[in-house]
């Protein structure tokens, strides 16, 4: 029930018996899609559906995210869920409205989120960076971190912890590769076309782990909820993209496994073109599917795990009381 | 009428009085108070489980064909039983480890049935994998265990947080396994 399939391709989705069929535009050969085992389906091109695919994957559960123009996350089409509990959103919403409440889970996933980034940086300070001076930044920023904190000053916090962070990457690539800024919308060069890929990929991926327990996704804590539709997503994939998104693109960008040819560059846009996003999406999926060994649950679980485990922290600390602590790297 | 006796309110609840705070107890919560108070808390909750865990799967599938020719399922209200031809009431259970919460929960029944319907029957708790079968009557013993459990759901079931995690033999192959100890 864990696999992403993603389509690239222009063309139309339909239902095959019990199976989905990708019929493409440019009348290449229909592929055959098994729909056993997967979570959710990403789909980067024009693809038309009709109703009928619709509600086989609404029996199946399987979730549509759909990319839109640039390829931006633009929307997910999910499942009815199996079971909804009245009383998770209840205590959702009154931890949001209790302000204590609200700031000790804003602050926690500011904590985490922050802890992540260092780990990125000094995992690559001493090979041959010397990026000292960034990681005491980000120290700085995490020493600030207070649950006393009204909301927006945690974000603040999050967002320079950011910007310094984001100054590693120049050290961290290779120079015909610099971030120099980080802008959004559109992305002005090729790190920041990738981080918002990457990131949205994360987005998507926050989005099925908390489909799979009866939160609301749109009841969030740092982010204001409604903010965008899935805020809680936005606050879990604050916690994941560094493990995910950003270690996939140093990964590949100092392999040289992306370069300048990968990338669609028009007056004050740069984007990622298709065989961009291909690349960048198998070494995301490779990575959601590798393992660690996690310290109480006694066995190996996958990355993409670890974010349905953070949607179940969430809940269990919401219904139970039970201290939520944010995921942080521990290896 | 607001009774303050675990038992009698689950009564009155049970017979459609009127009461201020219902309170239902069904078979699976006195199986859980013996298997572990903090799913049985959970439990009350409703709080949704994997479904895809594998011995969630394995023991819903041995109850669903086990002697399916030969019984009758009846629903009353807070408990749902099944009937064998005979008329007496039996419990599957898929292994014969943790015999004492099945054994409860099927004393629960029989008490549930005398004291809600004044219908006096047996019980047999079945182990299919074994070829077992084993009769339980509803003793004077029986019955007085049944209403101390149900004092005792009650007082956890009344928390508002729930035991905390216990590591126990069986955590392993519980659904709510990664949600207790993620
Ligand atoms: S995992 Fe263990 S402690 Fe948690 S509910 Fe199951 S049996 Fe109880």
């Amino acid at each position: 029930m864990d696999r992403n399939y993603h389509v690239f391709s222009d063309g139309r989705l339909e239902r095959s018996d019990d199976t989905l069929r990708l019929v493409p535009d440019d009348g290449g050969e229909k592929q055959y899609i098994p729909i056993e085992n997967a979570e959710a389906f990403f789909l980067h091109g024009q693809i038309d559906f009709n109703t009928r695919l619709m509600s086989f994957l609404n029996d199946r559960t399987v979730a549509l995210h759909v990319f839109g123009w640039e390829d931006y996350y633009s929307g997910s089409v999910m499942p009815k869920r199996g079971q909804t509990s009245g009383k998770t959103v209840v205590n959702q919403v009154r931890a949001y409205e209790d302000s204590q409440h609200r700031r000790q889970l804003a602050a926690a996933i500011v904590r985490g989120s922050i802890h992540n980034m260092r780990t990125n940086v000094v995992y690559y300070n001493g090979r041959d960076h010397d990026l000292d001076d960034i990681i005491e930044e980000l120290e700085a920023a995490a020493a600030r971190v207070d649950k006393e904190l009204p909301v927006d000053e945690l974000l603040g916090t999050e967002a320079t912890a950011r910007k310094a962070y984001y100054r590693s990457f120049n050290e961290i690539l290779p120079s015909e590769f610099q971030l120099s800024q980080r802008e959004y919308n559109p992305p002005p060069n090729e790190i920041n076309s990738l981080i918002s890929f990457g990131n949205s990929l994360v987005y998507a991926n926050c989005v099925s782990a908390i489909r799979a327990t009866a939160l609301d996704p749109t009841i969030s804590y740092l982010h204001e909820p409604g903010e965008r539709r899935y805020s809680l997503s936005l606050d879990l994939a604050d916690l994941f993209k560094p493990v995910l998104a950003d270690r996939v693109l140093f990964r590949l960008v100092n392999r040289n496994q992306i370069s300048d040819t990968d990338f669609e560059t028009e007056l004050g846009s740069c984007l990622l073109n298709e065989s961009g996003r291909k690349t960048y999406t198998k070494a995301f999926e490779e990575t959601l599917e590798r393992t660690v060994e996690h310290p109480t649950l006694n066995r190996k679980v996958s990355y993409q795990y670890l974010m349905r485990l953070e949607a179940y922290k969430l809940k269990k600390h919401l219904l139970t009381g039970e201290e939520y602590d944010p995921f942080q790297r521990w290896w | 009428m607001t009774a303050a006796d675990p038992v009698d309110r689950l009564l009155a609840t049970a017979r459609g009085e009127p009461v201020d705070e219902p309170f239902r107890v069904t078979g699976v919560m006195v199986q859980y108070y013996y298997v572990c108070e903090r799913e049985l808390w959970f439990e009350s909750r409703n709080l949704e489980i994997d479904r895809e865990n594998a011995t969630v799967v394995r023991g819903t599938r041995v109850d669903e064909t086990a002697y399916s020719d030969k019984r009758e399922n009846l629903n009353l209200g807070m408990i749902s039983l099944d009937l064998l031809d005979d008329g007496r009431v039996v419990e599957v259970k898929p292994s014969s480890t943790l015999t004492e919460p099945a054994e409860m929960q099927l004393s629960y029944y029989l008490w549930y049935l005398d004291r809600v319907a004044d219908i006096q029957r047996d019980g047999v708790l079945a182990h299919p994998r074994e070829r077992k079968r084993e009769p339980v009557v509803l003793t004077a013993e029986r019955k007085d265990k049944v209403e101390t459990a149900i004092g005792g759901i009650h007082e956890i079931v009344s928390q508002s947080s729930p035991p905390p995690a216990e590591e126990k033999p069986f955590c392993d192959s519980c659904a709510y396994h990664d949600f207790c100890w993620c």
